[in-house]
């Protein structure tokens, strides 16, 4: 048996540390010699190993987990408000619940490390999830349990075998809170720009997801900006979207759009990167510092550098920052970019504990990975606040190749999909957008009844026109009423083009579909509809834009609003050249 | 503890979902499919016994937090959940506790999950026709009453938005008792279920259970049976027949794929569970009619990575009696549902079962999208003037039918703006045969894209031009 160690801030204090033995002694039944060791760092009181079992009564200690119980707020008798007359009470009412004495936990040794999975002996009364210490800034997190033993994987810093294991007592967690608003933070929540964070909540990264009797419908929209999406594609608060599409067709782009879009909205909104590289993340967050955008975000990131397990605990941390907005009734918007990247990194954990694989060698739990983080996204109940959570997590296909075993999996987990193809992002077509093949399952309910007026059956009608300009091409006998939905349907198309730093308001897509379905545009040729509908804009900014307010403020388009906006198309329509036979639907 | 006879153990290893357990009085160890309970309220079953005193269970709750010396006491049964009047109306989780905040459910009987199926001499074979409303199902893979009916499709190809649109056809007209099981799919739409159902009234006649997929694996993998222990009392004691909508059973398959490595198994075929084929016969080969009561089951099927041979759909296939395929490609126009016509199939559509009339238009639909299938490489090749008149005809008429297999949904109202509608069989044949028999050659194509009948599509025919 080893010789017990005795750990103190000083030797020189004999007559304590002899009654510290003997306190064990009795304790333990057995006479117990001890290696003192001295250590400057533990400030006071000491710490006692004895057969694997590490009694911690050190004033650092005691500190730091005293400093630790009186920032957690999870007691509901807590009062509200932010006087200091009640902030003193809750600090009584917290300290006063905070039992001190010392705390006892056993020790263990690292057995193995290799490929960040690090094995480890002892440690028997650790919690499944909890985080390690291995001294040195080395943190790790416990994936398998045994009697004797544990098994993890490192998040971050570097092992040897003779490192000493401390379990911490607590799960993986991360610091949340309105802190954390423009600040860019790892997924243990520790700033990668360079200030502090001072903050006093935690939140640990795996949470249950809200229970069916917990969720109320979606029923408002979240507005991205983008024509194509709110038209056809609505996204509602509460929904997961996933957006996806080949390398290079601007799947992140929407997204940040998403984000700035927000600005002025009262939205917040959490951006995790995972496995990108640094240079990538810095250039968004210098997009969305420009677009004033990055006061009401969080941009969470885990590295293609960083080890597999933090970049698979980086959604899951986005996702309990984003948690605390929504459980304090707040609207929150999450970007996962990207969860292929995601699914990698889990395989790579997966394979190295050496669990055997499935499809694409990813396990058999890669379902289940995604499916508990992106359930977390829900609009709450009013009993609760009334908050939300949208997620738009972000998944790269392989040459289009939607099919695939991540793709399908993510589409069978959210509400809908926007799909992004890399041949109409060539051909000129920005954004992107597939709208056959994409689909909003819930935010049609949630869209603002103008856009609502004026969208319709556009989706359909749009998937029709893509399939019958294929078989047109063909030589096919054209009926005249399939004539002029081809017609239309081009027309459609230059409209919906976008570049991706422009964002049209609400009253903006209601005025540009009206003006189409009215058959403002019809007199222009295709190359030409752009201009026309950006000087269209202009004329409505300059003649009609106490009507254009009222549509964004309300939300809905009234008969009144309706009729005078067709009047002004009618004032702004060009002379129409030549092809007077517009009359489409 | 000790005293109840109940035995207790300790927890000697955490894996994720799968834990192992130590008994040290030998005679007591559990048995397979018991119930274990840790001291701290979390439940987990038996899946195998590793070695003398010690079993290895799955936990149905998340294992976070616990730790290695945990007590734990065995029930002495499997999991038992509420069954009989009391539970319609109300929504529970895998272990029959009410997730829907009404209180305690006052059960007559408490029935375990696992069961044996009903005993060969007592089974009834399935023939009669059973209407739903939905043009491209009655006509192409017509549905029997006690049957068992899946709907295979992949990601977002609206299998979840059919079953719906099912549910709200038949169940809301059937007068009999209809039990849901939420397997592993999305708490929204869960959500969105109970309130319908509570806004239509039919969740008095509705029983409901769910484990839906931020659940861990035992609990995804029990789930379904939670439920088909419901249908099975209605059938086998109250003689009734139920209907079984299970939405949706691949993730039953796959949450046992996901224990199965930690369990100790080797992976078979695309890393599924060697044990895949008995599971699924074990939960399917209870979903049968009898001659108390049946059981006319409606299961969702996900089709992983788009692929019909993937060993979970492949083997689900041979359980069913009427199979909807609905496809990416159909969905990809914009038609829906977007059932594949040619992948489709019911054992039912037989002249002797569905009649002559029935019989000939199916037979005469499916050649005619069969031939514009063969067509179609050739039209891309050299256009459609090369072709013969009559198979100009016929692609023409296909295109027109492809149209007119798309239907607006009532469930899908919000989605298309189009108010749902409900077709009866004979006005179903008839428009068939009308675009079959050329009648309608004159109409635009537009025209039959989200209508009812022919004599809607004649009406919008009229508008357009």
């Amino acid at each position: 048996m080893e010789k017990p160690i005795l750990v103190v801030a000083s030797k020189q204090d004999g007559d304590a540390i002899a009654a510290i033995r003997a306190g064990f002694s009795e304790k333990l039944g057995r006479p117990l010699d001890f290696e003192i060791v001295e250590d400057e760092k533990i400030t006071g009181g000491f710490i006692a190993i004895v057969d694997g079992t590490v009694y911690d009564n050190s004033y650092s200690s005691r500190l730091h987990d005293f400093g630790r119980r009186i920032s957690a707020s999870d007691d509901g008798e807590t009062p509200r408000g932010s006087s200091f007359a009640t902030v003193g009470a809750v600090l009584k009412h917290r300290v006063s619940s905070v039992e001190s004495g010392s705390t006892t936990y056993k020790y263990g040794e690292v057995v193995s490390f290799a490929d960040d999975i690090i094995q480890i002996s002892g440690l028997s009364g650790c919690h499944y999830g909890e985080l390690l210490d291995f001294g040195g800034g080395a943190i790790g997190l416990t994936l398998d349990l045994r009697l004797d033993g544990v098994g993890a994987a490192l998040l971050d810093g570097s092992v040897s075998t003779s490192s000493v294991v401390h379990p911490t007592g607590r799960v993986a967690e991360i610091c949340v809170g309105n802190e954390l608003l423009g600040r860019v933070v790892d997924p243990l929540g520790r700033p990668l720009d360079g200030r502090d964070i001072r903050a006093i909540k935690y939140r640990p990264v795996e949470a249950p997801a809200p229970s069916i009797t917990q969720r109320a419908p979606v029923n408002a929209p979240l507005e991205t900006g983008i024509l194509t999406v709110d038209s056809m594609i609505p996204i509602g608060r509460g929904q997961r979207e996933l957006i996806i599409g080949d390398r290079q067709t601007g799947k992140t782009s929407i997204a940040v759009s998403t984000i700035i879009n927000q600005v002025n909205k009262g939205v917040y909104c959490v951006y995790c990167a995972i496995g990108q590289k640094a240079s990538t993340v810095s250039g968004i967050v210098r997009t969305l510092e420009r677009a004033g955008a990055m006061e009401n975000t969080v941009v969470v990131t885990a590295f293609s550098s960083s080890a597999a397990a933090m970049q698979y605990i980086a959604p899951y941390a986005a996702c309990a920052v984003a948690e605390e907005f929504m459980y304090a009734g707040r609207d929150v918007v999450v970007v996962y970019d990207d969860l292929s990247k995601h699914a990698v990194a889990y395989r790579s954990m997966s394979l190295l504990l050496r669990r055997p694989s499935g499809r694409e060698a990813y396990p058999g739990d890669v379902f289940y990975l995604h499916s508990r983080l992106l359930e977390r996204a829900a609009h709450l109940s009013n009993d609760l606040g009334g908050g939300s959570i949208t997620a738009l997590p972000i998944v790269e296909t392989m040459a289009g190749d939607i099919s695939a075993y991540i793709p399908t999996n993510v589409i069978s987990i959210t509400d809908g999909q926007i799909y992004l193809e890399s041949e109409l992002f060539n051909s000129g077509q920005r954004p992107a957008v597939n709208v056959g093949l994409s689909v909003s399952r819930v935010g049609r309910s949630a869209q603002h009844k103008a856009m609502r007026a004026v969208s319709g059956s556009m989706r359909l009608n749009v998937a029709q026109y893509r399939d019958m300009a294929v078989f047109a091409q063909f030589g096919a006998d054209i009926d005249s009423s399939t004539a002029a939905m081809l017609r239309s349907g081009e027309r459609l198309m230059e409209l919906l083009k976008q570049p991706s730093d422009t964002t049209f308001s609400l009253a903006e897509q209601t005025a540009i579909l009206l003006a189409f379905s009215a058959g403002a545009f019809d007199g222009f040729e295709r190359g030409d509809i752009d201009d026309a509908r950006n000087g269209l804009l202009r004329y409505l900014s300059e003649n009609a834009d106490k009507l254009m307010r009222n549509i964004n403020a309300t939300g809905a388009l009234s008969e009144n609003d309706r009729s005078d906006l067709l009047r002004h198309f009618e004032q702004f329509s060009p002379a129409k050249g030549g092809g007077d036979d517009g009359g489409t639907e | 503890m000790e005293d109840n006879g109940a035995s207790a153990g300790v927890l000697i290893r955490i894996s994720g979902p799968v834990l192992d357990v130590r008994f040290d009085a030998v005679d007591k160890e559990p048995q397979v499919n018991d119930l274990l309970i840790t001291a701290g309220g979390r439940h987990m079953e038996v899946a195998a016994n590793i070695s003398p005193g010690v079993v290895r269970c799955v936990a149905l709750e998340a294992t976070d937090g616990m730790s290695c010396g945990e007590i734990v006491t065995c029930a002495g049964h499997g999991i038992r959940v509420p069954v009989g009047k009391s539970v319609l109306g109300r929504v529970v989780d895998v272990l029959g506790r009410p997730i829907d905040g009404g209180g305690p459910i006052e059960a007559e009987e408490i029935w375990d999950i696992h069961r044996a199926a009903p005993p060969f001499r007592d089974l009834a074979p399935a023939t009669e026709f059973f209407e739903t409303g939905i043009k491209v199902i009655d006509l192409l893979t017509p549905y029997t009453k006690g049957g068992k009916i899946g709907l295979f499709g992949g990601a977002g190809v609206g299998k979840t938005t059919l079953i719906m649109e099912l549910i709200y056809n038949i169940a809301t007209m059937h007068g009999g008792f209809s039990v849901f099981a939420g397997v592993g799919e999305r708490s929204r739409e869960g959500s969105e279920l109970i309130r319908d159902m509570r806004a239509s009234g039919a969740i008095d006649k509705t029983a409901l259970a769910f484990g839906q997929m931020n659940e861990p694996p035992g609990s995804r993998m029990r789930v379904g049976l939670t439920g088909l222990t419901m249908a099975e009392y209605f059938r086998d004691v109250m003689n009734r027949d139920v209907l079984l909508f299970i939405d949706n059973i691949f993730r039953y398959v796959q949450a046992g794929n996901e224990v199965s490595a930690l369990l100790g198994r080797m992976p078979s075929a695309v890393g599924y569970q060697p044990t895949l084929s008995n599971e699924l016969g074990s939960l399917e080969e209870r979903i049968v009619s009898t001659k108390n009561g049946s059981i006319t089951s409606v299961q969702a099927i996900y089709v992983p990575a788009d692929d019909l041979t993937d060993p979970a759909p492949a083997t689900i296939f041979s359980h069913l009696d009427a199979t909807t395929v609905l496809s990416r490609q159909v969905a990809e126009v914009g038609v829906y549902p977007a059932v594949s016509p040619l992948e489709s199939y019911s054992r039912i559509l037989d002249p002797t079962v569905v009649g002559k009339a029935h019989y000939e238009t199916a037979q005469g639909v499916t050649s005619c999208l069969n031939r514009y299938r063969e067509l179609r490489d050739i039209i891309a090749i050299l256009g459609m003037e090369e072709l013969s008149e009559s198979d100009r005809k016929t692609v023409y008429r296909a295109r027109k039918i492809q149209q007119f297999l798309s239907q607006p949904f009532s469930v899908a109202e919000t989605f298309t703006g189009i108010p749902g509608r409900f077709v009866k069989l004979g006005d179903t044949i008839r428009s068939f045969a009308a675009i079959l028999g050329g009648e309608v050659d004159d109409l635009p194509e537009t025209a039959f894209f989200m209508a009812g009948d022919i004599d809607e599509v004649r009406e919008k025919a009229k508008g357009l031009a």
